[in-house]
């Protein structure tokens, strides 16, 4: 056993830079990326359920071609998946000293590794509400083919789950947010103080802007009723058959 | 001035030995810093309540901030005692706490063995090379701009105040540290010190190199020698991921 851990051991210490570098990039590309798009995608529920239901299908025209799976576990999944789990192995690895030292970036740095584990949380939470909870118990689960009343049904479920998501979707844009500016830091393209600093206003502001988006896609399905139909499944089909547009690419 | 100044010392008799906290009362003297006073506590070892006691041991050496010796925890902050000055050190709070760095091996009370600060120095080859005795001449002239970026980190004075302020600087992981990554840089950049210096890329790119920073940046903010540890940290990680990416490709 000994043997085995230390081979794993020295397989560690052998790709730690890898791994740390890794780490840094998956979180910008794809996971960053795809949180952007993520959140705004779901404020276009904002503009109507018309328009959120678009976007979702022009998203499903991936199925169709039978890439929707693929590029949900290549580029979303997996990277996620690795920068979560080794995020966490980075975090146990802090001797977090805010208390002692209540820098700015001492208190960012922290709060990069609380946020992380909440949005992991979270994360893990929301993937498995969206596509398991569901039926099997008495809840709602994402619909793709009814996109905007199946999700304003989830998250309208308890207003613990309106309040988690809150919560969860701040960290993980506070995590992008402070994540770019270390990014930059790490990648050596921001060196001065000053143009860490700068870089600082910049990413602040992104931040900003985007929990705006992501606060406005959370109020509009909190406040999202679906439009009184006797069928919505039905009725949705025959619209969806009867559109052209929904089928042009 | 009567006035006595009340030092609470954190205390440990032996490496393996059990830590307790003593208090002593200094009669204060204008100016004092805190060596001065722990040579009043050594001269008389006489706690708060009467007990003699053992003088505290402490380091002290050069008593003008450049050695580096003295430093220590004082008032929860890390800096040099020599440094120190009991005036300001009251403005803080109203009694002066004492206690070694956490971050190394307390030999005894406020003296630590800093052998891990001084083994990254050796591991990152922080020096010129010099293979003989012969007369090599002056050495390679350097542009005025690399020496005003050059010269800030030449001041570094291995104490450790990055590295006890550092979370990412513990037993779990083997980060060099702040101070070597900016003496690889400094040695990088020196042209007698470039002809070794893939042999430091590969340090910064190895385990508890330059990734092992996570820009925390106490470093530079607890730095006496305010040397601009982390635009250092910024260029060690530029050259190590290209360095990586090299010597990727080169095999």
């Amino acid at each position: 056993m000994a043997g085995t851990i230390t081979s794993a051991e020295s397989a560690k210490e052998k790709y730690f830079f890898l791994l740390r570098r890794l780490h840094s990039l998956s979180g910008l590309v794809p996971v960053g990326v795809f949180l952007l798009w993520h959140l705004i995608v779901n404020a276009t529920v904002l503009a109507g359920g018309d328009k959120f239901q678009f976007m979702v299908d022009q998203i499903h025209q991936l199925q169709k071609a039978g890439l929707l799976f693929v590029v949900e576990m290549a580029f979303i999944f997996l990277p996620l998946a690795f920068h979560a789990v080794y995020g966490v192995v980075i975090a146990l690895s802090a001797d977090m000293n805010a208390r002692e030292y209540r820098y700015g970036p001492n208190i960012r740095y922290t709060l990069q590794r609380w946020t992380g584990i909440i949005a992991f949380a979270f994360i893990m939470f929301h993937v498995w509400q969206m596509h398991w909870l569901g039926e099997p118990f008495g809840g709602s689960m994402f619909k793709p083919h009814d996109a905007p009343a199946s999700t304003a049904a989830a998250i309208q479920a308890s207003w613990w789950f309106i309040t988690f998501y809150i919560v969860g979707v701040t960290a993980s844009v506070y995590h992008l947010s402070n994540g770019i500016w270390t990014a930059l830091i790490t990648w050596g393209i921001t060196i001065g103080q000053r143009a860490q600093r700068i870089s600082g206003y910049f990413c602040t502001a992104f931040g900003v802007a985007l929990l705006l988006v992501g606060m406005g896609a959370l109020w509009g399905f909190t406040t999202y009723h679906a439009p009184a139909q006797p069928d919505q499944e039905t009725a949705h089909t025959a619209a969806f058959v009867a559109d052209p547009q929904h089928d042009s690419h | 001035m009567a006035q006595d100044v009340i030092v609470h010392i954190q205390r440990k008799d032996s490496p393996d030995g059990a830590t307790y906290r003593q208090t002593f009362h200094v009669p204060y003297e204008d100016g004092m810093n805190i060596t001065t006073v722990l040579q009043r506590i050594s001269a008389q070892p006489v706690t708060d309540e009467g007990e003699h006691t053992a003088p505290v041991a402490y380091d002290a050496c050069c008593l003008e901030e450049v050695c580096g010796a003295c430093t220590m925890v004082i008032n929860g902050h890390v800096r040099q005692a020599c440094s120190a000055l009991v005036d300001n050190l009251l403005k803080e709070q109203p009694e002066i706490t004492l206690e070694p760095m956490t971050k190394f091996p307390v030999v005894r009370d406020l003296l630590v063995d800093r052998s891990r600060l001084f083994n990254a120095l050796k591991r990152s080859k922080a020096w010129v090379s010099v293979d003989g005795y012969w007369d090599r001449g002056s050495g390679p002239l350097m542009a005025p701009r690399d020496q005003e970026e050059a010269y800030p980190l030449s001041r570094c004075m291995s104490c450790g105040c990055c590295l006890e302020a550092c979370p990412q600087y513990n037993d779990k992981e083997d980060f060099i540290g702040p101070h070597a990554v900016s003496q690889i840089v400094l040695y990088n950049t020196v042209p007698a010190g470039q002809s070794i210096a893939p042999e430091r890329l590969d340090v910064l790119a190895g385990p508890g190199g330059i990734a092992a920073c996570g820009n925390a940046q106490n470093c530079v903010k607890v730095c006496p020698k305010e040397i601009p540890l982390t635009t250092s940290i910024a260029k060690a990680g530029r050259a190590a991921t290209g360095h990586a990416i090299r010597r990727w490709f080169r095999r």
